[in-house]
């Protein structure tokens, strides 16, 4: 156990990548330890991604890829200040809900943070916005990513902790809602502290537009659903549905209703029952494909190659992480770490709010260490049997654990999000740090009411019927 | 922050944010791709026509050909360690670097070149182990086609030995320039084809 585990954090820590020195780890176990031929490495890592719901990831990637390529960003920003610019610190909240709109179409924090990010930050200083609002805004909004569905942390604890990724998804929804209110609620905060004015002229004729947008496009799901009612064909209605939208935005020429669409045909077809996860990933990538090369015409061939190799270097490091993983959180069950953790933890206490908040405090810990999928892959099997016997919802886990691992992305020592941002605006870590501390305030807040309120998770799939 | 009175924030209009962001160039350049990456992509959109196949098969006919889910899982493991193998290339896997802040540029430069020698001795013997493996069940066939499983395991040696033979490539390129991504990680960074075409 100390080889596997020490051997890890040392090789991680000198800089080998996370993959690499989980499997030098495992190695070195067996090589210790015997137990097992080292052949066994070798088929693990093969059989750990040949497994048909990771097929979703690639996909999830490729239509968060080809949304940015598709022509559509201007239009969800400029959508954005139509909705919120009027409000007091408008930008801040343009940021937000920007995010919220990109976070429904991809699955990362890094990719979110670094790609619209940079745009982000820059619109926001060039406005006047001293350059920590800009970044602790971003950063903190680049958390929402893999809590609104669709989400690879999602996929991955799904599969490690067998439970269903549709039902992770539909729990990510209100946290989501729940994170980007309090986010939305600490810049009116600091609008009103620091006197921030708007950053749009309050216009009625705007706002009912954006509104109109917002209504045609949750227009859709709903009128599926009323034509099935109807005794249609749930293709045929579908697909009239479809059609009536696309002759709505033809004649009125809307600014962003083809673009919202994409996380209300992932979502939607995700709470509604249509899609399993992967198809739902595979249904974005076709209508961003759609958008791009049909509506606006505006993907090149070479922009297509390029989204494509972009989403094959992601998709590599993410999964080659989850094959390393399937031999090293193997090993880790093997060598008793993980019934040794639950009976150090039992001896402490059996109260499930005391578990709770011992393992967040852990998971806070992990997360500024360690990458997201690599925290996953190791963390869940060695505490979802204790979560199992104090009887949380293994969703509900998904999501508190999800949650931590993003924080943790945002504070130092580690915090990949907090690199990558301190690069793209110049800053030092350490301001960039102080820049973000403030934002980790209705961070914190939000994760205090999704771990002790499993309803605000639990509520919705449960309704849609598929948790108990 | 601190200085909230002199902050003078200018009017947005929608038409200027939508160009903001639309005028950020699409990245078009594929001059730093390598060989194996093509082939990769190429494997890439076989799954992703496997897996339209299976959408459309399902959703409009009604009925699913069960080997293009095969197929697709099969060309996602190819995928995975194909991809690995530009992500060596390109220094993309997924590590920390916080520890060279710390040290000096002489022991840096030691520990990378050792992190570099740890990466080629484990992708070389990953190789090796793969081929035992695969000579160990050579008869093992597909689930849906009578088609034997070997060619997959193939694909995963070679591209262990990419792997290996990469990361040689990278150290050679580390000691000649100096330095490493874990020493100059802003040398590095995303946009840049400077990065790539010097890995």
């Amino acid at each position: 156990m100390l080889i596997l585990l020490g051997g890890f954090l040392l090789l991680m820590v000198l800089g080998v990548p996370v993959a690499v020195s989980m499997v030098t780890a495992s190695l070195a176990y067996l090589a210790v330890h015997g137990g097992a031929p080292d052949v066994i490495v070798a088929q693990r890592m093969i059989a750990g991604v040949e497994s048909f719901p990771l097929l979703a990831v690639p996909f999830f990637i490729l239509a968060g890829n080809l949304m940015n390529i598709a022509g559509v960003t201007g239009r969800i920003y400029a959508f954005a200040v139509d909705l919120v610019g009027w409000m007091r610190g408008g930008l801040a909240q343009v940021n937000i809900i920007g995010s919220v709109i990109f976070s429904g179409m991809s699955g990362t924090a890094i990719a979110d943070a670094a790609g619209i990010g940079t745009i982000e930050i820059k619109a926001m200083k060039d406005h006047g916005y001293p350059i920590e609002v800009a970044v602790g805004v971003t950063a903190a909004s680049a958390t929402l990513g893999p809590i609104i569905p669709p989400s690879l942390p999602f996929v991955i604890y799904g599969m490690m902790a067998n439970v269903s990724i549709g039902s992770l998804f539909l729990g990510g929804v209100i946290p989501g809602v729940l994170m980007t209110l309090f986010m939305m609620l600490t810049v009116a905060v600091f609008a009103r502290i620091y006197g921030w004015g708007s950053d749009a002229a309050f216009e009625w004729r705007k706002i009912a537009a954006a509104m109109l947008e917002v209504s045609v496009v949750l227009g859709f799901p709903v009128s599926v659903f009323i034509l099935e009612k109807l005794g249609m064909s749930q293709n045929g209605a579908i697909f009239t549905a479809l059609g009536i939208v696309l002759a709505l935005d033809y004649a009125f020429k809307f600014s962003a209703v083809m673009a919202l669409m994409t996380p209300v045909i992932l979502i939607g077809g995700m709470v509604l029952g249509w899609f399993t996860p992967t198809e739902a990933a595979v249904a974005a990538v076709m209508w961003s494909l759609f958008l791009g090369l049909v509506r606006y015409r505006s993907m090149t061939m070479k922009a297509l190659a390029k989204a494509t190799f972009d989403t094959i270097e992601t998709t590599a490091s993410v999964l080659f992480i989850v094959t390393a993983a399937s031999i090293f959180a193997w090993l880790l069950t093997v060598s008793q770490a993980a019934s040794a953790l639950s009976n150090l933890i039992f001896s402490i206490t059996d109260s499930k709010y005391v578990f709770l908040i011992l393992v967040n405090l852990l998971m806070l810990f992990v997360g500024c260490f360690l990458d997201t999928i690599a925290a996953i892959t190791i963390l869940v099997p060695i505490l979802l049997p204790i979560v199992l016997k104090l009887g949380i919802d293994p969703i509900h886990f998904g999501l508190i654990m999800t949650l931590n691992l993003m924080i943790g992305l945002l504070h130092p020592p580690l915090g990949m999000v907090l690199f990558v941002l301190s690069r793209i605006a110049n800053l030092s870590v350490e301001r960039t740090t102080m820049a973000i501390l403030p934002w980790l305030v209705p961070l914190f807040a939000a994760l205090i009411a999704i771990t002790f309120i499993p309803e605000i998770t639990l509520w919705l799939p449960r309704y849609m019927g598929m948790v108990r | 922050m601190s200085q909230p009175t002199t902050e003078i924030h200018t009017k947005i209009t929608t038409e200027e944010i939508a160009q903001t962001f639309d005028e950020v160039a699409i990245p078009e350049d594929v001059s730093g791709f390598a060989f194996e990456d093509w082939m990769t992509l190429g494997v890439f959109w076989v799954m992703c026509g496997c897996v339209f196949l299976q959408f459309f098969t399902r959703y409009v006919l009604n009925n699913s050909f069960a080997w293009t889910e095969e197929i697709a899982i099969y060309c996602l493991v190819a995928i995975v360690f194909l991809g690995s193998a530009m992500c060596v290339r390109l220094s993309r896997h997924i590590h920390v670097d916080f520890l060279y802040r710390y040290l000096s540029p002489k022991l840096g430069r030691a520990t990378a070149t050792l992190v570099d020698i740890i990466k080629i001795a484990l992708f070389s013997y990953l190789a090796l182990l793969v081929w035992r493996y695969s000579s160990i069940i050579d008869d093992e066939k597909m689930t849906t086609i009578d088609f034997p499983k070997s060619p997959l395991f193939m694909v995963v040696m070679v591209a262990f030995i990419l792997m290996a033979l990469r990361s040689l490539q990278v150290m050679f390129a580390n000691i000649r320039r100096g330095y490493s991504i874990l020493e100059n990680p802003a040398a590095f960074d995303a946009p840049s084809a400077d990065a790539i075409k010097e890995a």
